[in-house]
């Protein structure tokens, strides 16, 4: 009985554990991506002047500035520049023509980033919020670096616009914009540079301001206020202020879209035009497109789009008498498009993609230069769901006459990132993935269905279950065929190792699970984790009005179903192999556990409150100056193999298990401390507190509770001669010290968190880390046999790191090396300092980024555990704590097995008539 | 956050500077390949904290730092750095200046522990610094190793038998006459080998006889 008690934990104890270099980047998958690209912050640009070769650029709505290689959609380098933003944040982007670097505005700071490998020439914090960047494409003839300076207009309580050094991001000069007026945008021409700022009317119309300063010395030279009229109730009807042309204008249109006024800007005329109306439908959006370039022709296009069609118009401004006219217009297409904007030399093309084509034009006249259609996006989406490109960036290549090739990055309304070159799809990001909010694994639905089918014989008449039975191996047998053909391949495969994992029907370790990711922007994305290459479907399931936000969280309550439930409803539960949604009414589960009674727990004035049947049953009240961090409860499933900790002599420490415990964290602002609690969730007692002073509390608390323990990290202030630095604290509950006894409990048959309050004794270690976790959570496999790792998200090293436990126990011999008893445990002597060994690094060498939460989902097999990340970055792994116990892994040498097998055959075949010789000789010559 | 770090550096008004060069070493031939996403984290009194991305030629700079002990960790992809203590402090005599030194310091160690000191200067710093280990990520496998695999004693028994099964036939052909009679006799006397010896006793026992209760 004691033997395979003890043989398990010791078994289990001395891995050291590591991603091996056969798994590595075979088992483990990352979608390293950038979040949703916005049409004014993404371009095509050559991060080397010298080459031709050019890579797309991006500002995203998360904040995270990036570089993709149009060739294979793959990140070249990425930098976040402003962690937790998003669509409200205004951020800028450009890229001087032939210069090696790309230039960031983003909250309060603008830099500046080498176009080709991502690292910073310099960064300035300007004092305030930028309103925007732009570079000033004009050479002074003095300046020998080349490199092209940028102004920037920040906000905040003293409006600047400021001349930066593109060398150095040093301020050549700065003028100050007074007065109440909203600054809005900087423009710049050869000669001048414009700050455009918003006046507001004593009616409360917006007014347009135009400053214009000399480039050189930053001194205004005139301000004039342009008479928009009663026009512009708000800033969002003002189309474009363009920049960085022979003629910068300014656009807008009154809130009923009806007609278009531009203006070009340094002029005070205006030019007014109709919008007209199709099918009486009304304009919802007013876009343009202009290049940006000085050398460039000053032709532009604008973009109207309606709740079911597009059309374009293209619009020629004569420099010479500074008037802006219609050239041509582009017919209306059903459903939505994209226009984007490329030049060769002065030429400008204008390129237009919608969901069955894609085509050229150039701006000087409406002849087609280059058409493709398109026969899909080739990316998941909803059924009966129109995929629209919803913004482009495109790089044409021009020969002679005829534009030859022609790659956009389109932006679809999946969320889906995708290139198209000539029409056909390359590559797919799926960037909805990095507005990931909520996630969780589910069984797929056809493993669920054979478990169904078996349920329904066992609970049929004989008769009935028997023909059911033999119906369903009929059906079967059709599969036969197709199995006996592909039997062959599949034992050559096996044979050469290079079988790989079959598909979701055919997965027999549980690898094959499906992980639903809830989106910000209203999505629900389905991944395989057996075969994470591609996004299985990809759904709309929350209609949002732009800039709503929800809380979804996604839940898979029964096998092959996921369940998505927000504040504002009730759960809708769908199909988790197809994304279909299942009946709304679901079926009433009378089998359920009628005894079990939910505690419910409310945040209530700062404190927590639990109610059973609606009446409260304990309160939970900090003390004065304290806020409740985080309240993270012992996960539902959470299967424990055996209640006692088996010890070197083959003594037990019996395990506190209860599954109603919970670790609360509150911090105190003031004091700067944070306090720990554990507390059961049923009747409210604190079996276990602890306080730590001069604790940073604006830095994350990450905690954590499974089994019997606990463990949390933060940052600590040094006081008096403790270290400074990052802690990490671990602690364990059982239910007596003393090995065989049971405490209180070992009388009792049954136990009640209500009725007897027997209280854990607790063993706490202190350790001391290199840096701040930022998140935890712990793996889980199937019967809980597995030891356990815990895994802790470093977000300053971008990794997510797995702990074996033997290193975090807290029953750790200190100030003597452990005896023989604990050598038997394998336990090690304490060091107050855990270095996170490079090979606990679950992602190795890939950074996974922004990572904001982890889950784990056991798998089939016992030894393994599934691994998800999401954030910003997508990762997830398979992880065997204890080493791969019950599986054949990749060091299972199949030919060195087949070889020693045929080598024995062969010694057993030469050797057995020598014996045989040498039997038959003995006998005649000694008898 | 952001906000309250330009109040503090607004109101402070103060001047240190912490420019921090990547040096070349025996982990690191060459700082210019390290990633991009290579940052240094200043860790101040709680809620400060200042970060700052590695640049082109191989630097890291902090701008504006106000007085306070700071925790310098600097984050690589592929390669560890030590942890410095940067302390940023008044001058003691002159108002407006300030005096920015660093050390070496060690993890779990108290704060007061300092190691070797890597500079001070007045109102601006620059610093050295060397990778100290590089990352190790990946653990191979075991392989199939011949040496090792002959090494065993199991194997080592195995060739020792194949040797006298093979082998001592073949000396004993090679023996000279008499000194092979010599060894015949010897094995006849000997308990297990010969037509008297246990071995051949076994052999020829009479199992069917036995058996049937012959005596």
């Amino acid at each position: 009985m004691f033997l395979p008690l003890i043989a398990v934990p010791l078994l289990l104890a001395g891995s050291a554990l590591a991603v091996f270099t056969d798994e590595a980047w075979n088992v483990d998958y990352h979608y390293a991506l950038l979040g949703h690209p916005k049409q004014s912050t993404s371009f095509f640009h050559q991060p080397n002047p010298s080459s031709r070769a050019s890579l797309i650029f991006t500002l995203s709505e998360e904040g995270v500035l990036g570089a993709i290689n149009p060739r294979d959609g793959a990140v070249v380098w990425r930098q976040v520049l402003l962690p937790g933003a998003s669509a409200h944040n205004a951020s800028f982007l450009r890229a001087g023509e032939g210069q090696d670097v790309v230039i960031s505005g983003i909250g309060s700071q603008v830099a500046a980033w080498s176009a080709g490998d991502g690292r910073q020439a310099w960064s300035l914090d300007v004092n305030g919020p930028v309103e925007d960047v732009e570079i000033l494409e004009l050479v002074d003839g003095k300046d020998a670096s080349g490199a092209k300076d940028a102004v920037a207009l920040s906000g905040g309580d003293h409006p600047l616009v400021q001349r930066l050094d593109g060398a150095t991001g040093a301020v050549k000069w700065q003028h100050q914009l007074g007065g109440t007026d909203a600054p809005y945008q900087v423009s710049a021409s050869t000669t001048e540079v414009f700050a455009i700022s918003l006046h507001k009317t004593i009616l409360g119309y917006l007014k347009l301001k135009v400053t214009s300063l000399d480039p050189v010395t930053g001194h205004k030279t005139d301000e004039h206020m342009l008479s928009s009229e009663n026009e512009l109730a708000t800033a969002e009807t003002i189309v474009t202020v363009g920049a960085n042309s022979a003629s910068p204008i300014i656009a807008w249109t009154d809130s009923a879209h009806s007609v278009l006024k531009v203006n070009i800007m340094g002029t005070k005329g205006i030019s007014s035009f109709e919008i007209e109306k199709h099918d009486g439908q009304a304009v919802e959006r007013v876009e343009l497109h202009a290049p940006y370039h000085l050398n460039s022709l000053s032709h532009f296009l604008v973009h109207y789009q309606t709740a079911t069609s597009h059309w374009a118009e293209v619009f020629h401004v004569d420099l010479k008498n500074g008037k802006v006219g219609k050239a041509y217009s582009l017919p209306k297409l059903s459903g939505r498009g994209a226009f984007s904007t490329s030049t060769s030399d002065a030429n400008v093309y204008f390129t237009r993609v919608t969901r069955n084509e894609v085509m050229t034009v150039s701006s000087a006249s409406h002849g087609i230069l280059g058409r493709w259609s398109v026969d899909g996006f080739n990316v998941a989406a909803g059924e009966g769901e129109e995929i629209e490109p919803i913004h482009a960036v495109s790089d044409v290549s021009v020969r002679g006459d005829t534009v030859s090739a022609v790659r956009s990055a389109v932006l679809l309304s999946t969320g889906d990132w995708v290139l198209l070159r000539d029409g056909s799809p390359v590559w797919d990001r799926p960037e909805m993935l990095a507005s990931t909010v909520s996630a969780t694994f589910a069984s797929p639905a056809e493993m669920e269905t054979l478990v169904q089918q078996l349920e329904a014989e066992a609970h049929s008449n004989p008769i009935q279950a028997y023909i059911h039975r033999v119906s369903r191996h009929l059906h079967d047998l059709q599969r036969l065929p197709s199995f006996i053909l592909s039997l062959p391949q599949k034992i050559v495969q096996g044979f050469l190792g290079t079988s790989a994992d079959g598909g979701i029907a055919t997965d027999s370790f549980g690898f094959h699970q499906i992980i639903a990711c809830a989106t910000k922007d209203g999505r629900l994305v389905a991944v395989d984790a057996g075969n994470p290459d591609k996004v299985l479907w990809n759904q709309q399931v929350a209609d949002l009005q732009p800039g709503q936000i929800w809380q979804p969280s996604v839940s898979s309550p029964r096998g092959g179903v996921i369940e998505i439930s927000s504040k504002a409803s009730a759960g809708v539960q769908y199909n988790a192999s197809s994304g279909e949604q299942l009946a709304s009414i679901l079926p009433i589960d009378l089998a359920a556990d009628q005894t079990a009674q939910e505690v419910k727990y409310t945040m209530h004035d700062g404190g927590l409150e639990a109610t059973v049947d609606s009446s409260t049953t304990w309160h939970f009240m900090p003390t004065s100056g304290e806020r409740i961090v985080s309240l993270v409860p012992r996960p539902v499933n959470d299967p424990v193999a055996s209640i006692g900790k088996v010890l070197g002599d083959r003594r037990v420490l019996y395990k506190y298990l209860d599954p109603n415990l919970a670790l609360l964290v509150t911090a105190n602002d003031a004091a700067r401390a944070a306090t720990f609690y554990v507390l059961n969730t049923v009747s409210g007692a604190i079996l276990y507190s602890n306080v730590h002073s001069g604790v940073d509390v604006s830095s994350p608390i990450a905690s954590m509770l499974s089994e019997n323990w606990f463990t949390y990290s933060f940052t600590a202030e040094a006081l008096g001669d403790s270290p400074k630095g990052h802690q990490l604290v671990v602690g364990e509950l059982f239910e007596s010290l003393v090995a065989n006894d049971r405490g209180l409990l070992s009388s009792t048959a049954n136990y009640s968190s209500m009725q007897t309050g027997t209280e854990p004794f607790t063993l706490t270690k202190i350790y001391q880390i290199p840096e701040a976790v930022s998140k935890m959570a712990v793996t889980r496999t199937r019967q809980g046999i597995t030891s356990r790792q815990l895994l802790a998200v470093l977000a300053d090293s971008s990794a997510v790191v797995g702990i074996p436990y033997g290193v975090l126990d807290p029953r750790r011999p200190i100030n003597r090396d452990p005896s023989k008893d604990e050598q038997a445990e394998g336990l090690v002597r304490y060091s107050p300092v855990i270095d996170f060994d490079p090979k606990w690094y679950l992602n190795h060498q890939r950074e996974v980024v922004g990572v904001k939460d982890v889950i784990t989902s056991p798998a089939l097999l016992e030894s393994t555990s599934l691994l998800f990340a999401y954030g910003l970055d997508i990762f997830g792994t398979r992880l065997s704590p204890s080493f791969s116990f019950d599986v054949l892994g990749k060091d299972f040498n199949k030919f060195q097995m087949l070889a020693t097998v045929a080598a024995l055959a062969v010694a057993t075949f030469v050797v057995a008539p020598l014996v045989m010789r040498k039997q038959v000789n003995s006998r005649w010559q000694f008898m | 956050m952001r906000s309250l770090l330009t109040l503090l550096c607004a109101t402070l008004a103060s001047a240190a500077s912490l420019n921090i060069a990547i040096l070349p070493s025996l982990h690191l031939p060459n700082p210019s390949l390290l990633p991009p996403s290579t940052h240094a984290v200043l860790i101040g009194p709680p809620g400060v904290r200042y970060d700052a991305a590695l640049r082109r030629d191989n630097t890291l700079k902090f701008e504006a730092l106000p007085e306070a002990s700071y925790l310098l960790t600097i984050y690589s992809r592929d390669h560890f750095f030590p942890p410095l203590r940067v302390d940023v402090s008044k001058v003691t005599d002159g108002a407006e200046q300030q005096t920015i030194e660093a050390w070496q310091t060690f993890r779990g160690n108290e704060w007061s522990n300092k190691g070797s000191p890597y500079g001070s200067g007045t109102d601006a710093l620059s610093i050295q610094i060397q990778a100290s280990a590089q990352k190790e990520f990946y653990q191979t496998r075991g392989g199939f190793d011949m040496l090792g695999f002959l090494k065993s004693p199991m194997i080592l028994m195995g060739l020792v038998s194949v040797v006298f099964i093979f082998g001592l036939p073949y000396i004993m052909d090679n023996m000279d006459p008499e000194m092979k009679q010599e060894f015949e006799e010897m094995q006849k006397k000997g308990p297990l080998t010969g037509s008297q010896g246990a071995a051949t006793q076994m052999q020829n026992f009479d199992v069917a006889g036995w058996l049937a209760g012959k005596k």
